[in-house]
């Protein structure tokens, strides 16, 4: 479904401040698959991710995705085949409209807009409404309400109910939870998963936590230093534990991993 | 609660358009005001010319017996540049019916003509060119219930001071702003009058006073001598073209009288003041009773000459002895 | 106030509220402080002229000016978006651009319409309002443009524009184009404007190539006016917001030309539009933080940095 395929990526080329981002990453994601993404701060796993929504051009190497060859495509031409979801709640709606336009905006994804009434007619916002009341969050009583008065929680939980909202061929989390509290953080990882599951989604999520990248999703990858490190799927997933997780690390690159976060999350 | 700030608002604008005193404007003049005479002047924008015109038209309304605050109430606004403000104060204006309107510059002609609409007496000045800017019909007959002076000059008289001081000029040049009516008209002018005096025009356009200078140093390769037109945008910045003609010495010659206390050479003076006294002239015959459309657009035919003594030396000339007694002005 | 200078007043508040409908578009819906308008409106004026001055209907000629405005838009779009020239840098320069491109197009620097057929004539006999004629046409004209800004920023393109402006990281996300959107929006903006400057002139009587001087700021001022009043989160609001803004603003000049009200005089014209302008940016603050308080923040407004110590 979805082939990166021998990526570089450098920050401020050619520049005292050049930063490799990407070194050499090639990974191939199976139709249906979640794969799980960990990793140091600056390891490349948000450069990955965006790199496959498109926000950042390769220096060398290739995406595909479902047989296209995106590499050369803007995000928003990549956008019908891909869902999204940011870290800032705020980034992936817009405060000054309503939960439902957010909606119509994600509902016309991929499509041509044109110069219909965006909300559509009762039938397909009844419709939208019943998806809203599946997150189970009280929002369908708060279709008229502004983005922006929204909780964080609520406003990524809209957000992941955007993207998923059509039928598209992967789904970006880039640390999805990582700026909400600990209770709406777990209700939104569940709701992840209960629509990932449903619909079978080919799943790409960032985390912080060691822990979430082995308890969800079906493959876990460990990056570093713009490289992939480990690449743990099938069977053997459910024997690791963070220990495990830790041990891999130091194995491979001879240093133990000192980013606290992500071991103690 | 925007809609008790609303109401509020919409209160304080009522008020503001009906009842405050001292906020209101007198509603209609003629019949408040007795005997009263009423006239309301408005100009487009400050400047030293549109000063000079309207003092002349208030000294010769007053020479003629209407004096302001005695037998005279005058109303004066400047649209400070703005079009729509032009637009408000010509409505302002025709609303309170005075007895006379005044225009000074061509756009608030217009504006005038335009809100007035034929019921009040109108006369301009300082407009160059009252036929191409349909304020009038022709010259002779204006036809409407409007007339006044054009400050519309003959080049005549001034191409034949430039070949009298500068015997071997060809080329003259020119700077003007392209986007003022009144200078392109200038321009026009000044062309078909070029070839009875043997010399060829070399233009330079400035649309804003920091260009002047740019515009000036443009022509000192190509003009033997620099004229400049009543345009407000070159006038304003008169003394970056001065310079440039000192260093290069290329005489600079203007077309009002001031710029050569502010260092042009010579000038046949357009006394924008005496422009304005005319025109007040015209005001009080319309006042009397008589009707514009029967008032040919009036043009000064006197002209001062004013000579920079200073300037001639700075910039090569010399000027011959009988020419400097018969000027009005000789500036040391 | 007389009659006339109350319609005079209002004659050119709804003539200005289609300006500030631009304005709202460009700086409130995209996030593009497009300069562009100061060209534009009297591009429109001069387009309009010419047509109508060469016999053209003056309906028709009213939308070549709109087109023209609109295709003024198109070109500051293109030089930020396609040669990614800074925002504000592209309206400029387009700005500064149609300075000469408007006197090209008129061929001199002022044509007067007076006594020509304009869009008003026909209403002056089929409505015969007397000296409200302009006023009513220019409000039903003004209220259309209302709602058509209405309508389309709740059609799919609309709601793509407002996202793009707002949140355009989330917009390409949502797959949509903020490059085309930024021209589709500037390009609207500035039709709006085009047909100000179209109305304008047919109103007055004349199109000058200097008559675009401060439509921006008086815009604006309108703007942020209506801001004050009606809030400017939600589109029908913020729109009409633009009407009455625009009118009231209106209204202000006219109680400053009438000398003597506060020792104001028309010279003093231009202080009252900052002053008007910053009260409401002082007061939209207000309405935005309950917390707010009108003296600290006029003193620290007002307050000389302080030196660091150290």
């Amino acid at each position: 479904m979805l082939s990166v395929c021998d990526a570089y990526v450098t920050f401020n080329p050619g520049t005292p401040l050049a930063v490799p981002a990407l070194r050499g990453v090639d990974l191939d994601i199976e139709a249906g698959e979640f794969v799980t993404v960990i990793g140091t701060n600056g390891a490349g796993k948000s450069t990955l991710l965006s790199a496959v929504a498109g926000d950042v051009r390769l220096d060398r190497g290739g995406i595909y995705i479902d047989g296209h060859d995106v590499t050369a495509w803007p995000t928003e031409q990549r956008a019908a085949m891909i869902g999204r979801v940011f870290q800032e709640p705020r980034a992936g709606t817009c405060s000054s409209l309503t939960v439902e336009e957010n909606l119509a905006l994600a509902a016309s994804r991929g499509g041509r807009r044109g110069l219909r009434t965006a909300l559509g007619r009762g039938s397909q916002r009844r419709r939208l409404a019943d998806q809203v009341a599946r997150l189970g969050m009280g929002l369908e009583d708060r279709l008229g309400a502004l983005a922006g008065t929204l909780s964080g929680g609520q406003r990524q939980a809209l957000s992941l109910l955007m993207a998923t909202l059509l039928p598209m061929k992967i789904l970006i989390l880039d640390e999805h939870t990582a700026a909400l509290d600990p209770g709406a953080a777990a209700t939104v990882l569940d709701l992840s998963a209960e629509i990932t599951g449903e619909q079978r989604l080919t799943t790409l999520m960032v985390t912080h936590s060691m822990r979430n990248s082995l308890d969800f999703g079906t493959r876990t990858i460990m990056m570093n230093a713009g490289r992939i490190l480990l690449d743990i799927h099938g069977d053997k997933r459910k024997d690791y534990d963070v220990p495990d997780l830790l041990d891999l690390f130091k194995k491979t690159t001879g240093s133990a991993v000192e980013d606290d976060q992500l071991v103690l999350a | 609660m925007f809609r008790q700030k609303l109401a509020a608002c919409a209160a304080a604008a009522l008020l503001t358009m009906t009842g405050l005193p001292g906020l209101d404007g007198p509603n209609d003049l003629n019949a408040r005001a007795g005997e009263m005479t009423n006239v309301a002047i408005t100009y487009i924008v400050d400047h030293p010319a549109i000063d000079a015109a309207r003092k002349g038209v208030v000294d010769e309304l007053a020479e003629a017996g209407y004096k302001e605050g005695e037998t005279l109430t005058l109303h004066v606004q400047s649209a400070q540049g703005s079009m729509p403000t032009q637009l408000q104060i010509a409505k302002k204006f025709a609303g309170m019916r005075p007895d006379l309107l005044v225009a000074i510059s061509t756009p608030s002609a217009q504006a005038l003509q335009s809100a007035a609409d034929g019921k009040i007496p109108i006369v301009f000045s300082a407009v160059t060119d009252p036929v191409g800017s349909k304020l009038v019909k022709s010259m002779e007959a204006p036809g409407g219930n409007i007339t006044g002076t054009s400050d519309r000059q003959p080049f005549g008289p001034t191409l034949k001071l430039i070949k009298q001081l500068v015997p071997k000029a060809k080329k003259l040049g020119v700077i003007y702003n392209a986007g003022e009516a009144n200078s392109v008209a200038q321009v026009e002018a000044l062309k078909a009058a070029l070839a009875d005096y043997g010399l060829e025009l070399e233009e330079s356009t400035a649309s804003q006073t920091a260009m002047v200078g740019d515009a000036a140093l443009s022509l000192a390769g190509r003009a033997d001598v620099i004229l400049i037109p009543t345009d407000s945008t070159v006038v304003a910045a008169i003394e970056s073209v001065v310079n440039v003609g000192r260093k290069a010495k290329v005489p600079v010659f203007a077309s009002d009288t001031d710029s050569v206390k502010r260092g042009a050479l010579a000038a046949l003076g357009f006394d924008y003041y005496k422009l304005g006294r005319l025109t007040g002239k015209m005001a009080v015959r319309i006042l009397k009773g008589e009707s514009p459309a029967e008032i040919p657009v009036g043009v000064l035919d006197t002209q001062d000459l004013y000579l920079n003594k200073t300037s001639a030396a700075a910039m090569g000339v010399e000027v011959p002895g009988d020419l400097l007694e018969t000027a009005t002005k000789v500036i040391e | 106030m007389s009659a006339l200078a109350i319609s005079g007043a209002l004659e050119a508040g709804l003539l200005f509220s289609l300006v500030a409908l631009g304005v709202y578009l460009s700086f409130r819906v995209l996030n593009f402080p497009d300069l562009t308008v100061d060209g534009s409106f009297p591009l429109g004026a001069a387009a309009t002229a010419v047509a109508i001055v060469n016999g053209m209907n003056p309906f028709l000629a009213t939308v070549v000016g709109m087109f023209a405005g609109g295709a003024a838009g198109l070109v500051s779009g293109i030089l930020n978006v396609r040669f990614r020239i800074l925002n504000l840098l592209a309206g400029i320069l387009t700005m500064v651009a149609l300075y000469s491109i408007n006197l090209r197009v008129m061929g001199r620097p002022n044509i007067s319409l007076y006594g020509e057929t304009t869009i008003f004539t026909p209403f002056e006999t089929l409505l015969d309002f007397g000296i409200w004629t302009n006023c009513v046409v220019l409000l039903v004209i003004a209220l259309a443009m209302k709602f058509l800004v209405d309508w389309f920023l709740s059609t799919q393109i609309g709601l793509a524009l407002r996202a793009s402006g707002e949140n355009p990281v989330m917009a390409r996300a949502q797959s949509v184009g903020n490059a085309r959107m930024t021209m589709i929006g500037i390009t609207l903006s500035n039709a709006l404007v085009g047909l100000a400057g179209s109305l304008f002139a047919q109103s007055q009587g004349v199109a000058d190539v200097s008559m675009g001087i401060g439509t921006i700021v008086t815009g604006l001022a309108a703007l942020i006016i209506g801001e004050t009043l009606l809030g400017s989160i939600k589109v029908a609001w913020a729109t009409l917001g633009c009407l009455i803004g625009a009118v009231l603003y209106r209204f202000f000049i006219a109680a400053a030309l009438n000398a003597g009200f506060l020792g104001i005089e028309a010279q003093d014209l231009n202080l009252v539009t900052a002053v008007v302008v910053a009260v409401a940016v002082v007061l939209s603050q207000a309405r935005r933080n309950s917390r707010f308080r009108l003296w600290p923040a006029l003193r620290r407004a007002f307050a000389a940095p302080q030196p660091q110590k150290g």
